[in-house]
C-alpha cells in the first residue's frame, strides 16, 4: 500500500509501465526538465533518459499524429497534452487517423496510444483550460474514454490504458491532483471497464464520471441525512460504457440522475439517460434527471464557474426532487 | 547552403531529360515499366467510372508518374510510404499488387483495405505502404513516427511521405518538419508541386516552383528541387536523399509537376483554367511518352514488350478484382478496435 496523490498515482503507473516494457516512451509538452505542468511526470527523464521521456514542440498535432504513427510501428507512447483544451489541436490526427486506420486498412495496424490530459474546472484558469470535452472522444469509433476520480484508478486505470492496443483517450481531472490522495494496492487492482460502486444505496441511483464523483458522494451525505439512500456509480469509462452497471442499480432503486461535468446539451448524460430509457423503461419510477454544465463557457472565478459546473448544492437539490418525485 | 533553382510552372519547355546509358537500361526500362502500371490503371479507372462500374471519388495522377515512380523505385520493400488522396501512384509505385488495388475500388472483399476504404484509402503493409491519407498533409506525422519507430527498434527502415503543394498550407506539415528535425527521424517527405491545390495556384500562393524547397531548406532540413517530368532524374536525386535519410536526418524534396485531369472526377476545372489545359501540357510534356522516345533510340529496347506485358497484367487484374466477392455484411463492424474485448461491445 503507497498513499499517493492522484497526480503521483499517474507517475507511479508512468513508472511502472516504462519499467516493464522498453516500448513505453513519454511525448509531450515539458515534460522532461519541467517534470510536466501538473509535476506528473517529474523525474522520468532523470530515471529513464531524454530518448523515452521526449520533450515536445508545442506542435499537438504533429507531436500526437507522430506518436500514432510511432504507435502503428510498434512503440506505445503515452503522450501528455498540457490541458485537454489542447487536444482541439490534435483532433483531426486522433479521429481521422489514430481511432480510424484499423478499420479502414481492414486490421492491418493496431494504434497501442494513451493521450492523458487534464480537463476539467475548478483551477481558475479560464475558459481556454477548463473544459470538459469528453463527450467528444466518447462520440468517436476506435476511442476508449477513461475517466478516472480517485487517484487509485488513475493508477490502476492508467496501467490498463498504456497496455492496451487500442488508442485510450486518459481523462485526468486537474482539481484532483494535489486535493485528493488515496492508499493504492500497487501491486493488484482493478482491471477491465467496470463500473464502481462509490456508495450504496436503494433509492435512487446517480450516474457520475471524474471529478463530479467527488461531489456526488457528498450530495448523496447529505440526502443519507433526510433519510433518501443514494447509489453513487462511477463509470470509470466512458466507452465503454457498463451499462450493466446502470441496469443492476437501477432495477433495484427505480431512479437515475446523471452528472457530468461535460456540458448537459448532446452530452454523455444524455447518452445515459437514453439508454436507461430504452432498455430499464418498466424499472422507471420518475423521470430520468440529467445535472451537467451550462451550455456556456468555463468562467474564471469561483462564482461564476459555480453558475455553470454542477455544484453540491444543485445537485443535492435535483436529487432531492427526484427523491419527492 | 545548395542554390535551387526557380523553374517555370507548369514545367514545360525544353525536355530532354537525363541521359541514359547503355548501363543504365536495366534501371530506365523498370522506371518505364512502372509509370506504365501506373498510367494503365489509372485510365481504367477512369473507364471504369465512366461505365459506371466503380463509384465515388477519384483523383487521378495522370502526368505526375514519374513523381511516384522516380522515388519509389531507389525504396527497399521494407521502407514506408504514407500518401495522399491522389495515391494510386504511390501505391503502384511501392508495389502495392495492381490487383488488390482495382478490388478495393470495386468494394470487393480482395481490396487491399477490405473493400472498406476505397480509392482514398489504399493500405498494404506487406509492401511498405502504410496507406493515403485523404485529409491534406495528414500522413506526414505519421509517417515521421513510423520512421522513428523503425530506427528506435533497431532498423534502418525510412519512411517516405507524399504531400502536394496544396499540403504545404498545412500546420502539420510545418510541425511535422520541425519534430523530424528534433527527433531525428529517418523520414523524406516529397512535395509533388502540381501547379494547383485544387484550384488555387501554387505560384500564387507559395511563388515560383523552387520556393517550397527553399523555404524547407532555410529550416535546415536538407532539400531539393527536381523537375518531376524526368523520371530518371527523380531517381537520381531521390537516391541521394535516401542515402542521406537512412543514415538518421529528415529531408525534403519538391518534384515539379502538372496535373493534367482536374481534381477529381466531378471537378469542373474549366471554371478555374482553360478548357485544354491538360491535354496541351500532356501533348508535349507527358513524362512516360518522354521516357519511351528516349529508350526507343537504343536498338533491342524493350518498350513494346513492357507495353504488352503491362497492359496484359492491368486487364488481367481488372477482370480479376471485378469478379471477386463483395465483403459480407459482417465485415462492416470488424477491426474498429484490437482488442476483442471491446471489438465485441464495439
Amino acid at each position: 500500500m503507497r498513499e499517493l496523490k492522484y497526480a503521483e498515482a499517474v507517475r507511479a503507473a508512468l513508472e511502472a509501465e516504462m519499467e516493464a516494457d522498453e516500448s513505453v516512451v513519454i511525448m509531450g509538452e515539458e515534460v522532461g526538465a519541467l517534470g510536466g505542468v501538473f509535476t506528473v511526470t517529474q523525474g522520468l527523464v532523470e530515471r529513464f533518459g531524454e530518448h523515452r521521456v521526449l520533450d515536445s514542440p508545442i506542435s499537438e498535432a504533429g507531436m500526437v499524429g507522430f506518436a500514432i504513427g510511432a504507435a502503428a510501428e510498434g512503440m506505445r507512447p503515452v503522450v501528455e497534452i498540457m490541458f485537454s483544451d489542447f487536444v482541439l489541436l490534435a483532433l483531426d490526427q486522433i479521429v481521422n487517423l489514430g481511432a480510424k486506420i484499423r478499420y479502414m486498412s481492414n486490421g492491418q495496424f493496431s494504434v497501442p496510444l494513451t493521450i492523458r490530459m487534464p480537463g476539467g474546472g475548478g483551477t481558475n484558469h479560464g475558459p481556454q483550460h477548463s473544459q470538459s470535452l469528453e463527450s467528444l472522444f466518447a462520440h468517436v469509433p476506435g476511442l476508449v474514454v477513461a475517466m478516472p476520480s480517485n487517484p487509485s484508478d488513475a493508477y490502476w486505470m492508467l496501467r490498463e490504458a498504456v497496455r492496451s492496443d487500442d488508442p485510450v483517450i486518459f481523462l485526468e481531472s486537474k482539481n484532483l491532483y494535489f486535493r485528493t490522495s488515496g492508499d493504492i494496492d500497487t501491486r493488484t487492482g482493478p482491471e477491465g471497464f467496470a463500473a464502481s460502486v462509490v456508495r450504496p444505496g436503494d433509492d435512487l441511483t446517480v450516474v457520475t464520471a471524474g471529478r463530479m464523483v467527488e461531489r456526488c458522494v457528498l450530495a448523496a451525505e447529505e440526502l443519507a441525512a433526510e433519510n433518501v439512500a443514494c447509489e453513487v456509480v462511477d463509470l470509470r469509462y466512458l466507452w465503454p460504457m457498463d451499462t450493466a452497471s446502470i441496469e443492476a442499480s437501477l432495477r433495484r432503486t427505480g431512479k437515475l440522475a446523471v452528472v457530468s461535468e461535460a456540458v448537459e446539451f448532446c452530452g454523455w448524460g444524455g447518452e445515459v439517460a437514453a439508454w436507461a430509457g430504452e432498455h430499464c423503461f418498466e424499472s422507471l419510477d420518475g423521470p430520468i434527471v440529467r445535472v451537467g454544465s451550462e451550455r456556456v463557457p468555463i468562467p474564471y472565478g469561483h462564482e461564476l464557474e459555480d453558475q455553470v459546473v454542477p455544484t453540491t448544492e444543485r445537485i443535492v437539490a435535483e436529487l432531492r426532487k427526484l427523491a419527492d418525485y | 547552403m545548395t542554390q535551387i533553382a526557380s523553374p517555370p510552372h507548369p514545367p514545360e519547355g525544353s525536355f530532354s531529360g537525363l541521359p541514359i546509358d547503355e548501363a543504365d537500361l536495366p534501371t530506365a526500362h523498370e522506371l518505364y515499366r512502372g509509370m506504365s502500371i501506373v498510367r494503365a490503371v489509372e485510365l481504367e479507372i477512369e473507364k471504369m467510372h465512366r461505365l459506371g462500374r466503380m463509384s465515388g471519388s477519384f483523383h487521378s495522377s495522370l502526368g505526375q508518374e514519374a513523381a511516384a515512380v522516380g522515388v519509389c523505385s531507389v525504396l527497399r520493400v521494407g521502407d514506408m510510404v504514407t500518401s495522399t488522396h491522389r495515391g494510386h501512384g504511390h501505391a503502384l509505385a511501392k508495389g502495392v499488387p495492381i490487383e488488390g488495388v482495382f478490388a478495393e475500388l470495386f468494394g470487393r472483399s480482395a481490396g487491399v483495405s477490405g473493400g472498406r476504404g476505397g480509392s482514398m484509402h489504399l493500405h498494404h503493409r506487406t509492401s511498405g505502404f502504410l496507406g493515403e491519407n485523404a485529409i491534406v498533409a495528414g500522413g506526414l506525422p505519421w509517417a515521421a513516427g513510423a520512421a522513428w519507430a523503425r530506427r528506435r527498434r533497431g532498423g534502418d527502415d525510412i519512411a517516405v511521405a507524399f504531400i502536394g503543394d496544396g499540403g504545404f498550407a498545412q500546420g502539420v506539415t510545418h510541425e511535422t518538419l520541425l519534430l523530424a528535425r528534433f527527433w531525428k527521424s529517418p523520414c523524406l517527405i516529397v512535395c509533388e508541386n502540381n501547379g494547383l491545390a485544387h484550384s488555387m495556384p501554387s505560384d500564387r500562393l507559395f511563388g515560383a516552383p523552387g520556393t517550397i524547397a527553399r523555404t524547407v531548406e532555410g529550416a535546415g532540413i536538407t532539400s531539393r528541387y527536381v523537375d518531376g517530368r524526368d523520371v530518371v532524374a527523380v531517381a537520381k536525386v531521390a537516391r541521394e536523399l535516401v542515402a542521406h535519410v537512412r543514415a538518421g536526418s529528415p529531408a525534403f524534396l519538391e518534384c515539379g509537376v502538372f496535373r493534367v485531369r482536374p481534381h477529381s472526377l466531378s471537378d469542373p476545372d474549366y471554371r478555374y483554367r482553360p478548357k485544354t489545359a491538360g491535354r496541351d501540357w500532356l501533348a508535349l510534356n507527358d513524362p512516360m511518352a518522354n521516357l519511351r522516345t528516349r529508350l526507343e533510340r537504343f536498338p533491342g529496347n524493350e518498350v513494346a514488350r513492357i507495353d504488352a506485358e503491362v497492359a496484359a497484367d492491368v486487364n488481367a487484374a481488372l477482370a480479376r478484382a471485378e469478379a471477386g466477392p463483395r465483403p459480407p455484411a459482417t465485415d462492416a463492424k470488424s477491426f474498429v478496435y484490437t482488442s476483442p474485448e471491446l471489438q465485441n461491445r464495439a
